[in-house]
């Protein structure tokens, strides 16, 4: 048996607000969540800016005892879960089930823990390290945390892809359902601000003075946002049956490899060639049908040049609408795909293309049809969410307005799952 | 699943490095056991950890198998995987002298898992950042602090340009992994992939679970194969299968080690909200009948378990209650920690790899309970996450 795979609600913590509706409405509007960093100190770096979390208060969706027992990042994505189980009209009855799996994407996961105990133990020796401290750490914690908050009994898992985390758990989650192997997937990705994270940024020369301004010719590098979105994917069946509202459907997914620099991208674009066109394909369309991509578009020179050149390669000389909410939202890392999941299906169920905003001087080696600093409607029967990352990974997601994208393929291996 | 056939195994493991050297311990295990901890260590370097217990790869040197250009960068974990990738590859016969043969780079991938994998890397830029400032850190060393970079530089060194994923669920990770594979290849998203994981020693690491009072310095054996008398010792190593069809592995003419053909996860909380680390015996019972039915077979069809146990009392006596309920207290059952310490992420990979060994024709030894009344044909090899999550993959005898 085949089965449609939808999307049936969303959470996001971000900030832009809490909530896929403030969410949206900042980003239709074009907001800037840029502001001077607080969670560390930045001075003596030369960067000061970033979308740092503001207003996120974890009681105000953590139980004590998770307060208790979950660092930031994990905060974050129980925040997000909750707001997407409640957005899909889903009882916990109803998740807490063996058939509901966790599959999150995060670069770093808790990483502010390991700075904080290493800390304590270079200045204060071996005593000083808390060991309440030391079960926060852990990547593996993001999914099990997650799970208890829902109470789903299925498989727990991490897709650590870097900056591509999102697309890659939403993908297997993806996965999982059409394999019949779960009914309910709480898929997305978490990622936090840290420190020695946006060091590292600031040494790589990546980090721009005060704009994120993706595709632009001035453009000079990213912001780093943090924040979580998490989708709740469902089988078509289970959605069925019990009458849930369906946002939109996942078509397929491409991955590839670069294989060919740590944090650069192929100078051709070619993993990303690849997984954009396997994306399509494997969602049973043509690249014709594409209506909208929302793009990595990190506002470093090399990616969006390569990206320009991707959409080129795949779309040939139709001009497919593109856009970058990084320019607004900050690069979120491992969750900045997952949040571009959330806008990709606002944009299905709105028919609106968010902005890039800071676009100022078109720049000839990023020929792309920008949607810039202003909403624009438009066609979104199927919209193509696209990521890179450190690694050399590329991961394009599909995602389409219901009763669009034909009946998916048998998968091999699928009789014998259940 | 889809049955997969493991047609090339790479193993840098305590017991020597390539599937040769890997086999030939496997079939003196105990005599294998003694020189894995036989130290005296030199990967954690402070006195303060001289008696230490360790399963280390001795002597690791990468520059042997991979030249001297181009390691620089990479930290001891990306170093063990890119060789255990290098010869797997071989092994498998898709490459010769560093060349493909009969499999395209598009098509070729890694899944690998690890549950500290950069925490060296992470911990390396932390001390820069804290002792000195984090503008003096090394740009070229940071990408090491991001967990897939490892699996990143495999398809670098190696031109792998198919799905290239790390995989991150505690102990868990490498059973884990091998759903990972069996996913994208059912999927058509490559015609190869390696599969397995890694784990390397350090202070932190270390430090860490000697913290959480899991660590045990004791060398005594009360029972044959047992761990749980003795406390955790932790190991390190990488072990990665190529994964592939087995129709496309008779097609290529290739020698089949054995085949991947069930996995089961099941994960079940604490009733306790405040509880956080968790045994759960309910989760071991319902993933093992999970890989059994994925897998189309009885209990009595398994001839040995490569169990968890590792020396957490509550872990190892859940595990061996949830067993018990599925397969019976007799079936053999073989305590892989024993032989070469905790290897986390990596230990589904490394059992699956001695499992080769033992379809091969040596026999699994010393076992922690049960006989073995048949030679080895069939094996389930169990992980336990700490957090009530278990993931089980059966392998076969092609």
């Amino acid at each position: 048996m085949t089965r449609r795979v939808y999307v049936t609600g969303m959470g996001v913590v971000s900030s832009l607000g809490l909530g896929r509706q403030a969410f949206w409405a900042a980003l239709v509007e074009g907001r800037s969540g840029v502001r001077p960093v607080s969670l560390f100190d930045t001075s003596e770096l030369g960067r000061d800016l970033a979308c740092e979390i503001r207003d996120f208060r974890p009681r105000d969706h953590l139980t004590a005892a998770e307060a208790r027992r979950v660092g930031r990042c994990s905060a974050f994505a129980i925040a997000a879960t909750r707001m997407a189980v409640v957005d899909a009209g889903l009882s916990l009855h109803e998740l807490a089930q063996e058939r509901v799996s966790v599959v999150l994407g995060t670069t770093m996961g808790e990483v502010d823990v390991i700075s904080e105990l290493e800390s304590a133990w270079l200045h204060g020796g071996e005593g000083a390290i808390a060991k309440n401290k030391l079960a926060r750490y852990g990547t593996s914690l993001l999914p099990i945390h997650v799970a208890r908050a829902v109470g789903a009994r299925g498989l727990v898992q991490t897709l650590p892809a870097a900056c591509a985390a999102g697309n890659y758990a939403i993908g297997f989650a993806y996965d999982q359902i059409r394999a019949g192997r779960a009914d309910v997937v709480i898929t997305g990705a978490s990622e936090i601000l840290d420190k020695v994270q946006f060091a590292g940024f600031v040494r790589l020369g990546a980090i721009a003075p005060e704009r994120c301004q993706p595709f632009d010719k001035q453009r000079k590098g990213l912001l780093i946002g943090e924040g979580a979105g998490i989708l709740v994917l469902e089988s078509e069946e289970h959605a069925r049956k019990r009458g849930a509202n369906v946002l939109a459907e996942v078509g397929g997914y491409g991955l590839a490899c670069d294989a060919h620099h740590i944090t650069r991208p192929h100078p051709e674009g070619k993993g990303s060639i690849t997984a954009m066109r396997a994306a399509i394909a494997s969602s049973g369309i043509s690249d014709s049908q594409v209506d909208f991509v929302n793009a990595h578009g990190t506002g470093t020179p090399a990616n969006d040049q390569v990206e320009a050149l991707v959409m080129r390669e795949v779309f040939g000389q139709r001009r497919v609408p593109i856009s970058s909410i990084k320019s607004m939202l900050g690069h979120c890392m491992g969750a900045a795909s997952a949040l571009e999941a959330v806008a990709c299906v606002e944009t299905t169920l709105t028919g609106l293309y968010p902005p890039t905003i800071n676009y100022e001087e078109p720049d000839p080696e990023c020929d792309v049809a920008l949607v810039a600093n202003k909403v624009m409607a438009g066609k979104a029967d199927v919209v193509l969410n696209n990521a890179l990352a450190f690694g050399g990974y590329d991961a394009v997601v599909c995602f389409a307005r219901p009763g669009v994208l034909p009946e998916p393929r048998a998968r091999a291996g699928t009789g014998d799952n259940r | 699943m889809l049955p997969l056939a493991i047609t090339g195994l790479g193993i840098v493991s305590p017991f020597g490095i390539g599937r040769a050297q890997f086999f030939s311990a496997m079939s003196d295990p105990e005599a294998a056991e003694a020189r894995a901890f036989s130290g005296p260590h030199k990967v954690l370097s402070d006195p303060r950890f001289a008696r230490a217990r360790l399963a280390e790869v001795p002597d690791f040197d990468a520059a042997l198998y991979l030249g001297d250009k181009g390691l620089r960068n990479l930290d001891r974990a990306t170093k063990m995987l890119v060789v255990a990738a290098k010869h797997a590859l071989e092994d498998a016969g898709l490459k010769r002298d560093g060349a493909f043969t009969s499999v395209v780079p598009e098509r070729i991938g890694i899944c690998a898992a690890t549950a500290y994998g950069s925490l060296d890397s992470i911990t390396e830029i932390n001390r820069v950042a804290e002792l000195e400032h984090p503008r003096y850190l090394n740009p070229s060393r940071f990408p090491n602090t991001v967990i897939n970079a490892a699996a990143g530089y495999v398809s670098i060194w190696e031109g792998l340009e198919g799905p290239n994923v790390t995989v991150v669920d505690g102990n868990c990770g490498s059973a884990d992994a091998v759903l990972t594979a069996e996913t994208h290849l059912a999927c058509g998203r490559a015609d190869a992939l390696l599969v397995g994981g890694f784990e390397v020693l350090n202070e932190p690491l270390y430090l860490a679970f000697e913290k959480l009072g899991v660590i045990s310095e004791g060398e005594s054996l009360s029972a044959p194969g047992a761990v749980a008398s003795r406390g955790t010792h932790l190991g390190e190593g990488a072990a990665l299968m190529v994964l592939e069809a087995p129709e496309a592995a008779r097609a290529r003419g290739a020698t089949v080690l054995g085949e991947v053909v069930g996995f089961g996860s099941a994960f079940e909380p604490p009733a306790s909200a405040a509880q956080l680390v968790h045994a759960s015996d309910k989760a071991v019972e319902r993933a093992v009948r999970a890989a059994l039915l994925d897998a189309g077979l009885t209990a009595s069809s398994i001839d040995l378990v490569l169990c968890a146990e590792s020396g957490v009392n509550r872990m190892d006596m859940a595990e061996e209650e949830g067993l018990a309920r599925v397969l019976g207290s007799d079936v053999a059952t073989l305590a892989t920690k024993a032989l070469w310490g905790e290897t986390f992420g990596a230990a589904a990979a490394l059992g699956m790899a001695a499992s080769l060994a033992w379809f091969a024709g040596t026999a699994p030894r010393p076992l922690l309970r049960g006989e073995l009344v048949r030679p080895v044909r069939t094996v389930l090899v169990m992980t336990m996450g700490y957090y009530g999550n278990v993931s089980v993959v059966i392998v076969k005898k092609a």
